[in-house]
């Protein structure tokens, strides 16, 4: 015994009492608060426990389809793999691992999903969408390993599907999983964690149409989230109408066409084709470049692919038809020559003196063509597009006379299409130019304003609704890309008749004269040379519109414009008098800087195209860069 | 008794060997009977099928053979052996924590578990058994010291490398076992009393110092306990729903394998730390009265071992394994009931964990051996 005279134990004896009284404490201590759960409190936690098996979770509504004029099929909806995950039911410890998983077999960065799933921090009980699209197999694996996953469901879902992807795209638009944020102001309309919501084109702006009402269920849970049976449907849900639209797919691919045919020439960074119907304002079709593909958006488009789209330079979300506003040029005639015609300042047959330049104290204004056309009238002046001939019109109307014109044509407002994200366009007036520069408009800035440059600015939508009124008479119709809407068995909820935004109040005499000088834009060759002899008597007009910075050689990068009309039927020779044109058109190639007029070129194509010519009068070396035409 | 003749008695210098007739069969009892309980909770864990490889019975099963070898060696082996090599098992230790944190995998970048053979091992479990054998033999060296606080420092000394070790896994409960352990055995074995509440003054005011180095999550752990509603969904999603488990379990439980809460996730590690939860769930009230009852009968044992043996290694042991056990017991049970922090304490025999369950064996096994090498003193 090592020596040791005794063991421990009997000056140790309290030591181990006080070991042992402290075991019995705990011992006490744990069964108490055992009785008072299980004994005490035993129902009520078993209420509880019956409370978490089960839920009462939404029955998403089938969203509405959408159609063109013809019934083409648009927009659908196809079954699809979705992983969501409630973040209620995936407890913080396995969160990273699970994260991890679903980041591997997803091939999404799990920084991504921890974003997502931290944004809902207040909305655990929300189902977070993760991943949708999934491919069968991966959705296997994950219902397989579902014991591994807490709190990660798999269900399968509809998603949309653009059946002409990014040829509908700016009209059609795209959905997107309504955020957490926006969720504080929408659920009062009843959205729910998960819901789609229209984010641009139709999707957005017939939302309340499209988007039906989610059902519900009480389904039984078990406790990773999973549903094993629904006890109880407590509400169907209620499919979205549908939308037929008054675009023409094959109109549209005609349009598209036109400009990919000159974009063999000629890089356009931007361009917009609108075809309407004059009579009431439908959108035949509506062409704005660069697009994008809108089924990236409905299988989930990825954040690099998001952020490229957004630092495109050019834009591509935007729809330039009606997002955007730029100097109309020469197009813009239209309201200074109508202007003056109804003020008197001329009639049909006053002849004007033009020159290469108009001068305003030490400032020269020059007209295009450096030597002018002399003595012109109303028609001449618009034919040959003569800038010293509106110069003058405009000194005389006055800013502020001229910006009534052009509101009454229907400028500087929004025209009001059922499509988000229009803006209003700028006609100058003196107070306009004083609230904003706070100075005085200058006569040579009125000069500017009768010939479409300098601060005018319109949508290339307006400029189009505006010659559509001159063609049908003076009716200011509020354009729509919505026909009807349809309920889910296909009967009519809504037939949107046409709108008329205002009567243009123009006398129909002036419009008949605008409408031949519009015509003899086209037979005098000055500016869209070849185009009358197209067997299309189309009348319009010719824009060129200098905008930005000068380059080395002193020359400013210039958009070109056409707009016009064509005859009903469209092979009836030429009528002024006419008002019962069924298609207006408009161009706009954005700083085109080409020799000649790349919308007109365009215009061309299309009008052989649509129309089935059989001729070919395009000239693609008019589209080689140059500035030495940079007609008007 | 085959065992019995392997045993190197012929090596021992001391007079002493090991008897069988002296194996404390109620410590085996109670010991087995709670193995068995862990066993049918790892049955019910095991939805997928019981039977299937891998599952959680399966691997329970495996590791509850390994206890029972690990625990008849443990009993066969001389413990005086220990004290002999207390400094190698003390390298040992250390070095099977450095092995952890240099290779340990676990969730959320811990350094945790070493994977031997496809099986996922805790290392800091078997530290703890490790530890006590350490501390024993240190203290048995320094017999004649024990009331000096130069023997409560060196014991901290010794005890400090693997807490750090453990903590910056990070692993707070268990490093806290091993401040329980140091605790448990300095107290039974006649360390000074006057030093011993000093020290633990000096702990509870170095606590604003621990709050200062714990991880966001452990800090978040321990704010949820004083409030779980506060964060219903992180961390206090466990208390809430181990005692809606525990709660809804009431007086006779639910039945085997009709835990609604353990059915599945809802307990979220429930078949590691959370398995007792499981157990309150599906066996009730008196499921947990008879695991006390049996937690009871072995704490006795294995007091008793040490009261009865004649040395300090044996008093020292016995408290070591007995604050090893009634702390694990104490803040797992009230992990689960909300009346302790989430931590990754174990509870003995009932979480399904394989280190654990060994290094319960080996500490028990060595109980044993010192309860079959003591002489039997005329009392």
């Amino acid at each position: 015994m090592l020596g040791r005279p005794e063991p421990p134990r009997s000056r140790l004896g309290v030591r181990f009492a006080a070991v042992g009284l402290v075991f019995v404490l705990v011992i006490g201590l744990l069964t108490t608060r055992l009785f008072y759960l299980q004994v005490m409190q035993g129902g009520y936690f078993a209420g509880l426990a019956e409370a978490n098996q089960s839920a009462t979770v939404a029955l998403p509504a089938a969203r509405g389809l959408i159609y063109d004029r013809e019934g083409r099929p648009l927009a659908i909806n196809v079954p699809s793999y979705v992983v969501r995950i409630r973040p209620a039911d995936l407890p913080y410890p396995n969160r990273d691992a699970v994260v991890g998983e679903l980041s591997t077999l997803l091939d999404i960065p799990s920084s991504q999903i921890i974003q997502q799933l931290d944004s809902y921090a207040n909305r655990q009980f929300d189902q977070v969408q993760i991943a949708s699209d999934v491919p069968s197999d991966v959705a296997r694996i994950l219902i397989e390993d579902s014991r591994n996953l807490p709190g990660v469901a798999v269900t399968v879902d509809e998603r949309r599907e653009y059946e002409y992807g990014s040829l509908m795209a700016d009209v059609i638009g795209y959905n997107g999983q309504v955020s957490a944020s926006e969720l504080a102001d929408l659920s009062g309309l009843g959205y729910q964690s998960g819901d789609e919501l229209g984010r641009a084109g139709v999707e957005e702006s017939y939302e309340s149409e499209l988007r039906g009402v989610n059902g519900q269920q009480q389904v039984e849970r078990d406790a990773s989230g999973r549903i094993i049976r629904t006890v109880q449907v407590t509400q169907e849900p209620q499919a979205g109408d549908s939308l037929e639209l008054t675009l023409d797919v094959q109109t549209q691919q005609e349009v598209l066409d036109s400009i990919d045919w000159a974009l063999n020439y000629v890089h356009l960074q931007r361009a917009v084709m609108i075809v309407m119907n004059p009579q009431n304002g439908q959108i035949l079709a509506m062409v704005s470049l660069p697009t994008y593909d809108d089924n990236q958006f409905a299988l989930g488009i990825s954040s690099a692919d998001y952020q490229a789209l957004l630092d495109d330079p050019n834009h591509p979300l935007i729809n330039w038809a009606i997002g955007d506003q730029f100097p109309p040029g020469s197009t813009y005639k239209l309201v200074t020559g109508s202007g003056a015609l109804m003020d008197g300042i001329i009639t049909d047959t006053t002849q004007l003196q033009t020159a290469g330049y108009l001068e305003i104290g030490s400032y020269k204004y020059y007209d295009w063509n450096r030597k002018g056309f002399g003595l012109q009238d109303i028609y001449q002046g618009f034919a040959h597009s003569s800038d010293t001939f509106f110069y003058q019109l405009a000194g005389d109307l006055g800013i502020d006379r001229l910006a009534q014109w052009a509101q009454q044509w229907g400028f500087g407002a929004r025209t009001g299409i059922d499509l988000p994200g229009e803006v209003p366009g700028i006609v100058p007036t003196n107070a306009w130019k004083e609230s904003v520069f706070n100075q005085p408009i200058y006569p040579g800035e009125v000069y500017q304003a009768g010939i479409g440059q300098g601060y005018d600015a319109v949508t290339p939508l307006q400029l189009l609704n505006a010659y559509a009124a001159l063609a049908n008479g003076g009716t200011l119709y509020e354009p729509q890309v919505v026909n009807r809407v349809l309920a889910p068995d296909g009967s009519v909820v809504q037939d949107f008749q046409p709108k008329v935004l205002a009567q243009v109040g123009v006398s129909p005499s002036v419009l008949e004269i605008m409408r031949q000088a519009a015509r003899d834009v086209v037979t005098s060759r000055t500016t869209t040379l070849n185009l009358t002899d197209e067997p299309i008597a189309i009348a319009g007009k010719t824009g060129t519109a200098e905008f930005g910075t000068r380059d080395a050689n002193g020359h400013l990068p210039y958009h070109t414009w056409f707009v016009g009309y064509v005859p009903n039927p469209p092979n009836a020779p030429f009528d002024a008098s006419a008002t019962n044109s069924q298609l207006a058109i408009l161009c706009f190639a954005y700083a085109s800087n080409t020799r000649g007029n790349a919308a007109v070129e365009i215009v061309k194509y299309f009008l052989q195209e649509h129309y089935h010519l059989g001729i070919d009068l395009t000239r693609p070396d008019l589209l080689q860069a140059g500035f030495e035409y940079a007609g008007h | 008794m085959r065992v019995e003749r392997s045993q190197p008695t012929a090596l021992v210098t001391r007079p002493q060997t090991g008897s069988w007739h002296e194996f404390d069969v109620q410590l085996a009892f109670y010991a087995l009977a709670l193995g068995i309980i862990g066993l049918v909770m790892a049955w019910t864990n095991s939805p997928d099928g019981a039977l299937q490889p891998g599952s959680t019975f399966a691997r329970g099963l495996i590791w509850f053979a390994v206890a029972i070898v690990a625990f008849s060696l443990a009993a066969a082996f001389d413990y005086r052996w220990l004290r002999t090599f207390s400094w190698l098992l003390y390298l040992v230790n250390i070095g099977l924590l450095l092995v952890t944190l240099a290779v340990g995998t676990g969730i959320g970048g811990v350094q945790r578990w070493v994977t031997i053979l496809g099986l996922q091992f805790q290392f800091s479990e078997i530290s703890k058994v490790l530890m006590i054998a350490v501390l024993a033999a240190y203290l048995a060296a320094r017999q004649d010291k024990l009331g000096n606080l130069s023997t409560l420092i060196g014991a901290g000394l010794l005890t400090a490398p693997p807490f750090v070790l453990v903590m910056i896994q990070p692993d707070l409960g268990t490093s806290l076992v091993f401040g329980a352990i140091l605790v448990g055995a300095l107290f039974l074995c006649g360390a000074s009393l006057r030093w011993l509440t000093i020290a633990a003054a000096a702990a509870v005011s170095a606590l604003p110092v621990i709050w200062a180095v714990l991880q966001d999550y452990q800090r978040q752990r321990i704010l949820s306990f004083f409030d779980p509603s506060s964060d219903p969904q992180g961390a206090g999603y466990q208390v809430i729903q181990s005692q809606i488990a525990v709660g809804s379990g009431g007086i006779f439980g639910k039945g085997l394998t009709n835990g609604t809460q353990s059915a599945a996730n809802l307990l979220p590690v429930q078949s590691t730390d959370f398995a007792f939860a499981g157990l309150l769930e599906q066996l009730g009230f008196v499921g947990g009265l008879v695991v006390f009852l049996l937690f009871i009968g072995l704490i006795w044992r294995v007091l008793l071992v040490g009261w009865r043996s004649d040395s300090v290694f044996g008093v020292a042991f016995a408290g070591g394994v007995t604050a090893m056990l009634v702390f694990q017991l104490l803040v797992n049970a009230g992990m689960v009931s909300g009346i302790m922090p989430v931590t990754g304490i174990p509870l003995p025999f009932i979480t399904h964990g394989g280190a654990s369950l060994i290094s319960t064996a080996i500490a028990l096994g060595v109980l044993q051996s010192i309860h079959m090498h003591v002489s039997r003193a005329p009392w």
